[in-house]
């Protein structure tokens, strides 16, 4: 009796059910920062990426990661996480890996590092929770900043994190990143259906980051841009490999669906708008690097304790 | 890899829409495609009806499916 019940009531709530069952729902009596992506389901898709066939698939499709790790280590000679393989060790003693994705953080758990390595799992939104304040000489962020919802929250926090004097290099996706799917998506959209729906992440600009870099209470900032450039066949290749990487979109109140014709259109136009003269299809990822050393500030004028003439 | 070898293993029905749309249909794909890029600054709605029937027919006799 009570399961036919339920049954009949079943298919009538479904309806009302929100389309991302797994975000919490909005709390309206709160202040907190700006939703934009699903946390949720940024770790379902990675821990899905890293998982699928042992691995391998998402082995496969780190060439932008490995390259964006490259650059970093020009830039700075240690980097952990995704590049602790390069650590040297007489430079670095310890290394922490932090992922809010469990199968990704421990993808590669037989991999040897010439440094020990210790590998935490946790939200980078609350870093203060995983790591304790005032305690690391270096903070290093290799592509993952561009999923975390609260961005001035997450520097300042990684300040806190960082001992006087410390180094925090950070790497993330902005700008114009994946600009030629965007609006081959956008295009197909507007020409089939009529409008547009969030199906590629808003980024943040490159001058949006030193001012939060500021806010966040850094000095001596340095912040540029890199692009990477990749070429596929064509757009199914592209978007099959974002999704091997666990970068599908996150985004909170994306449409879940997306017609076939309408992808068919993104395809045509992707090709006819960006393509190469081989047929090929190039894909930017735009990089910002930021390193930030958090340095003591010059003391105020007149609370020197040590008379010069005593030194000289 | 030759082309009648790609479209052998693509086997799953995304592989197999994503190899009609890009290799068999791709005269129309591309008819369609320059009728957007000639104006893509300001596109409407079924701005390239035409273009787009004509390809959405094509990848709909390559599947044998309607939808």
């Amino acid at each position: 009796m009570s399961l036919s019940r339920l049954a009949r009531i079943w298919p009538s709530a479904r309806r009302y059910a929100s389309h991302s069952v797994n975000s919490p729902a909005p709390s309206f009596n709160t202040v907190g920062p700006y939703q934009v992506f699903d946390r949720n389901v940024k770790c379902m898709q990675r821990d899905g990426a890293a998982s699928r066939n042992g691995g391998e698939q998402s082995r496969l499709v780190d060439y932008v990661r490995d390259e964006v790790a490259h650059r970093m280590m020009e830039r700075f000679l240690a980097r952990p996480g995704h590049f602790s393989k390069l650590l040297e060790p007489e430079k670095v003693k310890k290394s922490i890996m932090i992922d809010s994705s469990h199968a990704t953080l421990n993808r590669d758990t037989d991999e040897e590092f010439e440094v020990e390595v210790e590998r935490r799992h946790g939200d980078e939104e609350s870093l203060l929770q995983i790591i304790s304040p005032n305690s690391q000489e270096a903070v290093v962020s290799c592509l993952s900043l561009h999923w975390v919802n609260d961005l001035p929250g997450a520097l300042v926090q990684i300040k806190e994190a960082l001992q006087a004097d410390g180094l925090f290099l950070g790497a993330m996706f902005g700008g114009d990143t994946l600009f030629e799917l965007r609006t081959a998506l956008q295009l197909a959209e507007v020409e089939r259906e009529g409008g547009i729906s969030p199906r590629i992440s808003p980024m943040t600009d490159t001058r949006d980051i030193s001012n939060l870099l500021g806010r966040a209470g850094f000095t001596l900032l340095t912040v540029d841009i890199d692009e990477v450039k990749v070429g596929y066949p064509s757009m199914w290749e592209l978007m099959e490999d974002l999704g091997e990487m666990g970068e599908g979109n996150a985004v909170i109140g994306r449409r879940p669906f997306i017609h076939r014709d309408t992808l068919a259109a993104a395809s045509a136009i992707y090709k006819e708008l960006h393509g190469n003269d081989d047929g090929s299809i190039p894909a930017t990822f735009q990089i910002g690097w930021k390193p930030a050393p958090t340095q003591p500030k010059p003391l105020d004028r007149g609370t020197g304790k040590v008379n010069l003439k005593e030194v000289l | 890899m030759n082309a009648s070898k790609i479209a052998k293993d693509a086997q799953t029905p995304l592989k197999k829409f994503a190899y009609a749309s890009t290799v068999t249909c791709s005269t129309q794909a591309s008819a369609y495609g320059k009728c957007i890029a000639a104006s893509y600054m300001d596109v409407r709605r079924d701005m390239c009806k035409e273009e787009f029937a004509k390809f959405a027919e094509c990848l709909r006799t390559t599947l044998k499916r309607k939808w």
